[in-house]
């Protein structure tokens, strides 16, 4: 399976202190979507539920392959949700479900507080059930 | 110090052993006391010492350590009953303020209440005072009235009024909103629901922690609050009941500690208090409560009170001469409990930024999701002074939004 957006993120969040990653996060999330995410699917029911600030993902499946794309309200999390939605798109759905918590920790936000990296955490299993259903 | 401050907080602060402490190399500041408070060194020794050498269940043994427990977990409903102005029978201990207010909820609608009857609570409530009521109207049938809130966060007297008919049984309001810190006229509240029999229960989870609370004065019939909001600790938390309405409700749960007798056939039980505390109390919690009660005692709620307004007055002054500050609360009348948000960012957002700067703050909905909702928001920031913040800290907020401001480009 390809991770490579996946190990890039690893690998600059790597090199930064926390300050930087806590930057790093932000400037992705400004920079985000690259690919727009559209407006008319900030719909309740693209929601994920539980987070402090709104979240949507959607989801397409090609060939087998799921891809996502995320959206929220407040600029650090959309950075959160680019980087997994980025990190996790184009495996296949059994691919998709061995991602685990691991994964999620090698992204190494040691500089965001761990409600976020529980939010993260969130938006993977929100992710697996997407390509689950 | 200065002179217009009322005691030497840096003397306080000192008695709070967490406050010296620092969370990504720079020194905390927090501005989350609504949530809950930090608890004094007197509070923490307290319980230690209570655990270490005085330990034993309650109302139970008749051996030594048994009663000097039930000594010091009686002396501490004591010393609660005398800061509220309340008898000590008086006094019921719960787990927290979202505890009593469901007992009075659950008993005060068993004994009274009957389908199409009526509660008037209002739009600013935490969750634990809508909740509780909403879940009697889904069981018994009553129906649950809702006072508005004005644009600054003032509850609308002229619609409480309005509200009284004959079908209302009982009023129950929020002392001090925990959102828009303003303070209620709580007085006029009573005297009006009185004037037609209702009894009034007032949330006062964040009225009890910036001033004097007089329940005999107020003639309010239940007053909640949580122990852990008040410098003491979580875990504990007080119903004080008119005692003559209080024996005509039934136990809340069966057990032990609140029955007369006990026979195959049935149980009699106990009056209030101990009819409303079944089972093992939190014992060491409770003498923690007593023991935070006696140190802001000491220090004088009336000088906390100054202090707070005094840092009040400072953050909403300067936060409102940056640009794009939006207060919600600005109640005449309000404590040290301040909600706002910067125009076009997300309030995670500069919660974040002020997190790494070491600055606590919540963000959300406060457990008080119609508020926000009719205030206009989906969520917002809050932040909240206690007897031990300062007027360096109030810059260090101002400070930190600022820079939020700028990394976010608003
Ligand atoms: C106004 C108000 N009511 C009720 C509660 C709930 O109190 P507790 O957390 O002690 O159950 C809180 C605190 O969260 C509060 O601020």
């Amino acid at each position: 399976m390809s991770l490579e957006l996946y190990q890039e993120y690893v690998e600059a969040l790597e090199m930064l202190d926390d300050d930087l990653r806590f930057e790093y996060i932000i400037d992705l999330g400004k920079a985000a979507p690259e690919t727009p995410f559209p407006e008319d699917f900030m719909r309740d029911e693209n929601l994920m539920h539980g987070c402090m600030s709104r979240v949507w993902i959607i989801h397409r499946v090609e060939d087998g392959k799921h891809n996502f794309s995320g959206e929220s309200d407040a600029v650090i999390v959309k950075g959160l949700v680019s980087m997994m939605t980025k990190s996790f798109s184009g495996l296949t759905a059994d691919e998709l479900a061995g991602i685990t918590l691991d994964h999620v920790r090698k992204l190494n936000l040691g500089a965001l507080t761990t409600q976020r990296q529980v939010g993260m955490m969130a938006m993977l299993k929100h992710m697996q059930k997407l390509a689950a259903v | 110090m200065t002179s217009n401050q009322a005691y030497d907080v840096e003397k306080i602060r000192a008695d709070f052993p967490i406050l010296g402490r620092e969370v990504y190399g720079k020194s905390l500041v927090f501005l989350d006391s609504a949530a809950s408070a930090q608890k004094p060194r007197q509070v923490i020794s307290a319980m230690v010492e209570m655990m270490e050498n005085d330990y034993a269940n309650v109302h139970r043994g008749a051996h030594f350590l048994s009663q000097v427990a039930t000594e010091k977990f009686e002396s501490a409903r004591e010393k609660v009953a005398q800061f509220i102005n309340a008898d000590k029978d008086e006094i019921i201990f719960t787990r927290g303020g979202t505890e009593a207010m469901n007992l009075v909820a659950s008993c005060f609608g068993a004994a009274h209440l009957q389908a199409g009857d009526q509660v008037v609570t209002s739009v600013m409530e935490h969750h634990a005072n809508i909740v509780p009521w909403q879940m009697l109207a889904e069981t018994k049938g009553i129906e649950v009235l809702f006072v508005p809130v004005d644009a600054r966060g003032v509850l609308d007297m002229a619609v409480f009024e309005g509200l009284l008919g004959p079908k209302v049984k009982m009023v129950s309001l929020a002392h001090v909103s925990n959102v828009l810190g303003t303070v209620n006229p709580v007085e006029e509240i009573i005297s009006l629901a009185h004037s037609k029999d209702i009894p009034v229960m007032l949330d006062g989870c964040q009225g009890i922690t910036h001033g004097k609370v007089d329940v005999k004065a107020l003639d309010v019939d239940f007053y909640v609050f949580s122990g852990h909001k008040l410098y003491g600790p979580s875990g504990i938390g007080v119903l004080y009941g008119k005692k003559d309405l209080m024996n005509t409700l039934p136990p809340h749960q069966g057990g032990g500690d609140m029955i007369e007798t006990v026979t195959l056939e049935g149980t009699t039980f106990k009056e209030s208090p101990h009819r409303f505390e079944a089972g093992t109390p939190a014992i060491v919690e409770a003498v923690g409560l007593g023991a935070a009660i006696d140190y802001v005692s000491s220090v004088g709620m009336d000088a906390i009170s100054v202090h707070e307004k005094l840092l009040l007055e400072q953050a909403m002054a300067k936060l409102s001469a940056l640009e794009g500050i939006e207060l919600i609360g600005t109640a005449p009348n309000k404590v040290s409990v301040l909600a706002f948000n910067v125009t076009g960012i997300h309030p995670l957002d500069v919660a974040t930024v002020l997190d790494r700067q070491g600055i606590a703050v919540r963000v959300g909905q406060h457990c008080a999701e119609p508020l926000i909702k009719a205030m206009g928001y989906e969520a917002t920031i809050r932040a909240s002074f206690g007897m031990y913040n300062t007027l360096e800290e109030v810059d260090k907020l101002v400070t930190g939004v600022e820079k939020a401001k700028m990394m976010f480009g608003a």
